[in-house]
């Protein structure tokens, strides 16, 4: 009982003389609690002063560099150059799916880069969209990309084309179709590439390439929740191949890290969108900058910082005088092959979409 | 013999490291309890020291300078920053209401108190994630107070009053529980004697009862902000992660191992972890207080 | 102890009253009202509804990888907490009060932290994590990383359940049993293990109960694959991505059931609260 009596006695102590002690400390306390509580009512629902103004930026795993270290700081001068007003940009990476539920579930984000067009409709359907986005240059899309496989240095595991990742004992990262947008681009090219004859398989056969799709997710590990989060986890080592986006392949080795990667045969050409948020940049006062930093995608200086960090240009001219940096594909083709947005989200990744099904069938093993 | 809360929780009896360690008789080192003692200081080490010093290995590997200049970046400074306002509103909620809430279990008696007690076990049970599904399921777009809260212009996740609520309940049995103890040991003798002599009750409450239990108070509140510093799970799901905004420093961490920024992951976790022992150090000071006081 | 103030017709003073429903206003708010919620959501689809989402190949699996690590951890802790108990009560040896400082800095480090020193530690690009997959023994990214972080964060609660016991009690009988010729071992298990039996039977299941709920430390070092290392918490966080609310729900209301069943078995084993 001793520890326990040790307490008691404690407190049998005179409460007068600690009485003063006790309170001032309570006192103090106070005081601390309610510079706290400023700082949280602050902090929350802030009002940007006159010259500042904050811009929320919600965006897609993969282009975190382009945006963070390339775009931005150039819009920040431009807009300073042009008006006077600093902005600062929040920004928010996460997988496109989740970056989308998020708006819709009350991220009040200001402008929206995402992954697949599909999931800037998706956040148009719940009424944060009422500008008909792809009235833009380029039908809305910001970015262009490829579908490629990753390998370690020196492709030990002989990795040539598609056919090769149903090797059996190969390990393969690719994200979540659930939350990734890059999944999605990944899963569309393994298919449309079995589609077009182009991995070993009969040509035009849903069937076929559909075995093959099963057959290439049975090697597949580890599936992360967005395209960054499964090629840092290739980096540190977990797998031998990873499928993922050229731009990814391209910043990590620009980060000094050591791959290689192969650009299949056939394979599909990745574009990605970017939208106003209109329901929230009006709700903040900050269409008129949210509309200014979109157009600015377009501008020579972003495209070219999309392109140092890895993504393939819009713009004519500059990929012409970059064609030598980017491997060529012998056969690209876009989402309209498989039938376009729509089509591919009811048809393959639906309740009983081909990859829905695939993937339940393989597990249920 | 079994106390009502006498080891509720492990954090209760954490209170019991170092007390009276001395205290007991040696027993002789022969083969076997060198053996014994070889087994479970082996097991420690590997277990634990192992991760502690990589870490510490790892941040420090480039040197004091990198470290310096990781953790005053712009993203970290707000990280930490929103880490301490988390901490500091969680503990000071939990420390009113734990009050309240333990003067009511222990000193009064009604009936439902037995499930009230019951009920503030409940945040020991609960995965961190489930608390965040709590909140976006009650605050969320479809949530049950949305509507409410958008007439009033309030936002709540995605921005720090979720956190704030969030935080607030993972911490919260602590300071209950502590007061509690202490309020079930000490007794209300003194109380009744000022009650008699006519006090008020606030007067009972604020000369008698607050100092009496201000050790286990301030234990419960080491305990909460300890808590409160290391939440990740409810604050991931509930905060947009926000670069900046709403990322406090364990999101800020998760975020830098994305980012390939591994001496920014590194170092923010030495400082967490830094804060953390210097917290324990403090609880550590206040059972020194109460040995000697003894 | 409980004597209520009363007024002079029986009843308790306003005073009381009113603190006594600032009490039950906020413990329903912040705990039952959010519990409300789950249940609620997690049976929007009726009880075939919740079903469904638990025989959901992915959430079952879940499930078990998660109970199944909690029951071998909790065993794993039973011993060695245990032994580290009694080593720290009964034996003086150098390095004593580190260790126990140890125990405490388990509990304090935020779990996410304790996943990314795993990596740090044992990660494929480090020296010890090279030297294992030389040997082919993976254990970032598969089930061994969630045993280990699970050992990490879960190490202090039995031990501390165990200490307090231990310190009561006096080791004279120990001793007597052991001059009489019994041994080392059969003194200690007829002597002292029956009083620490509830002790850690306390211990263990708080360790269970954490262990089911672990999240930031797993998330990080485990690897998340369906089916392997996928367990409940990271399936749960996974649903809430990806919007499936109900699914979230379901899963964590069994988590939820079977982690506040074993809080109130801890306080039946306590002694019931004063009625």
């Amino acid at each position: 009982m001793s520890h326990r009596n040790a307490f008691a006695k404690l407190n049998l102590f005179s409460a007068q003389a600690l009485n003063a002690e006790f309170a001032q400390r309570v006192n103090r306390l106070v005081v601390v609690a309610a510079i706290v509580l400023t700082g949280v009512a602050s902090c929350t629902n802030s009002k940007p002063s006159t010259n500042k103004v904050i811009l929320t930026l919600a965006a897609y795993t993969a282009p975190r560099e382009a945006y963070g270290t390339g775009i931005i700081p150039a819009f920040q001068q431009y807009w300073k150059d042009k008006t006077g007003q600093d902005v600062e940009v929040r920004e928010s990476y996460q997988g496109s799916g989740a970056q989308a539920r998020a708006i819709i579930s009350g991220f009040e984000a200001d402008v929206a880069a995402l992954s697949m067009e599909t999931d800037i409709d998706k956040i148009a359907a719940a009424g944060l969209i009422t500008h008909n986005w792809r009235a833009r240059p380029s039908g809305g899309m910001v970015s262009n990309s490829i579908v490629v496989i990753a390998v370690r240095e020196g492709n030990p595991k002989q990795i040539h084309d598609w056919a090769d990742l149903t090797r059996p004992g190969l390990n393969i990262l690719t994200p979540d179709p659930q939350t990734s947008g890059g999944a999605q681009w990944n899963i569309n090219a393994i298919y449309g590439a079995a589609l077009r004859g182009c991995a070993g398989v009969a040509r035009d056969d849903p069937n076929a390439a559909t075995q093959f799709l099963r057959d290439v997710f049975r090697n597949v590990s580890v599936m992360d929740k967005g395209a960054r989060e499964s090629i840092t986890n290739f980096e540190k080592g977990v797998g031998d191949v990873a499928i993922t986006y050229e731009s990814e392949v391209l910043v990590g080795r620009q980060e000094g890290q050591r791959y290689d990667y192969i650009v299949p045969r056939s394979t599909i050409l990745i574009e990605n969108p970017v939208a106003v948020v209109d329901a929230y940049a009006d709700k903040h006062g900050v269409r008129q900058i949210a509309d200014a930093f979109v157009n600015f995608l377009w501008n020579e200086e972003a495209q070219r910082a999309f392109a140092h960090y890895g993504f393939r240009s819009l713009d004519q001219r500059l990929a012409e005088k970059l064609k030598s940096s980017y491997p060529s594909v012998q056969d690209l083709w876009t989402i309209e092959f498989l039938g376009g947005w729509n089509e591919v989200t009811k048809d393959i990744y639906g309740p009983q979409g081909v990859y829905t099904r695939m993937f339940a069938e393989l597990h249920q093993k | 013999m079994a106390d009502t809360h006498t080891m509720k929780t492990p954090e209760h009896s954490l209170k019991n490291s170092g007390l009276n360690l001395r205290k007991r008789p040696n027993a002789r080192l022969g083969l076997t309890e060198i053996l014994l003692i070889g087994v479970v200081v082996v097991y420690a080490v590997v277990l634990l020291c192992g991760p502690i010093g990589a870490i510490a290995w790892n941040a420090l590997n480039s040197g004091f300078r990198t470290v310096f200049v990781q953790l005053t970046s712009a993203d970290a400074r707000s990280a930490l920053q929103l880490t301490l306002i988390l901490a500091g509103s969680a503990t000071f909620i939990n420390t009113v209401f734990g009050i309240v809430v333990a003067l009511v279990l222990e000193r009064q008696n009604f009936w439902g108190r037995c499930f009230l007690n019951g009920l503030v076990d409940l945040p020991f049970a609960v995965s961190p994630v489930i608390a965040g599904l709590m909140v976006v399921l009650l605050f969320g777009r479809n949530g049950w107070f949305t509507p409410l809260l958008e007439q009033l212009g309030l936002r709540i996740v995605f921005a720090i009053p979720g956190m704030v609520l969030v935080t607030t309940f993972v911490s919260l049995p602590f300071v209950v529980r502590e007061v509690m103890l202490v309020l079930a040991q000490v007794g209300t003798s003194q109380e009744q004697a000022a009650r008699t002599m006519g006090a008020s009750e606030w007067q009972i409450f604020w000369r008698i009862t607050l100092p009496s239990i201000r050790w286990g108070l301030l234990y419960g509140i080491s305990l909460t902000c300890a808590r409160a510093i290391g939440e990740f799970g409810a604050v991931l799901v509930v905060s947009g992660g926000i670069i900046r905004s709403t990322e406090s420093a364990t999101l800020y961490i998760f975020r830098s191992m994305d980012d390939r920024n591994f001496q920014g992951a590194y170092s923010m976790s030495l400082v967490l972890v830094m804060i953390s022992i210097g917290i324990l150090s403090f609880m550590q000071v206040l059972k020194k207080r109460v040995e000697r006081r003894s | 102890m409980n004597i209520s103030i009363t007024q002079s017709n029986g009843s308790p003073s306003r005073g009381r009253l009113s603190v006594r429903a600032i009490a039950i206003l906020y413990l329903f708010g912040m705990i039952l009202l959010p519990l409300i919620a789950i249940a609620r959501t997690g049976f929007s689809a009726g009880l075939a509804g919740f079903w469904a989402e638990l025989s959901n190949p992915l959430a079952a699996a879940a499930l078990k990888l998660t109970v199944l690590s909690a029951v071998l951890i909790t065993l794993i802790n039973a011993f060695v907490g245990t032994m580290t108990a009694y080593v720290l009560v009964r034996y003086d040896f150098p390095g004593k009060a580190l260790l126990d400082a140890l125990a405490d800095a388990c509990f304090a480090i935020p779990t996410l932290v304790t996943g990314v020193m795993l990596v740090a530690l044992l990660g494929p690009q480090t020296i010890i994590g090279t030297w294992l997959s030389g040997h082919g023994l993976q254990i970032t990214f598969a089930k061994p990383a969630i045993l280990l972080a699970l050992l990490f964060v879960t190490y202090p609660f039995v031990i501390r359940s165990v200490q307090p016991v231990l310190l009561e009690l006096s080791f004279d009988q120990e001793e007597a049993a052991h001059t009489i010729g019994a041994s080392k071992w059969s003194a200690f298990r007829s002597v002292v293990l029956p009083t620490l039996a509830p002790a850690i039977l306390t211990g263990c299941l708080l360790s269970f109960a954490r262990a089911l709920g672990e999240f930031g430390s797993i998330v990080v070092v485990a690897g998340n694959i369906p089916m392997r290392t996928l367990t409940a918490p990271v399936y749960v966080f996974g649903q809430i991505e990806s919007e499936n609310i109900r699914g979230a729900s379901a899963v964590s209301l069994v988590l939820l059931s079977l982690s506040f069943s074993l809080m109130i078995a801890v306080d039946l084993l306590q002694g019931k609260p004063k009625n």
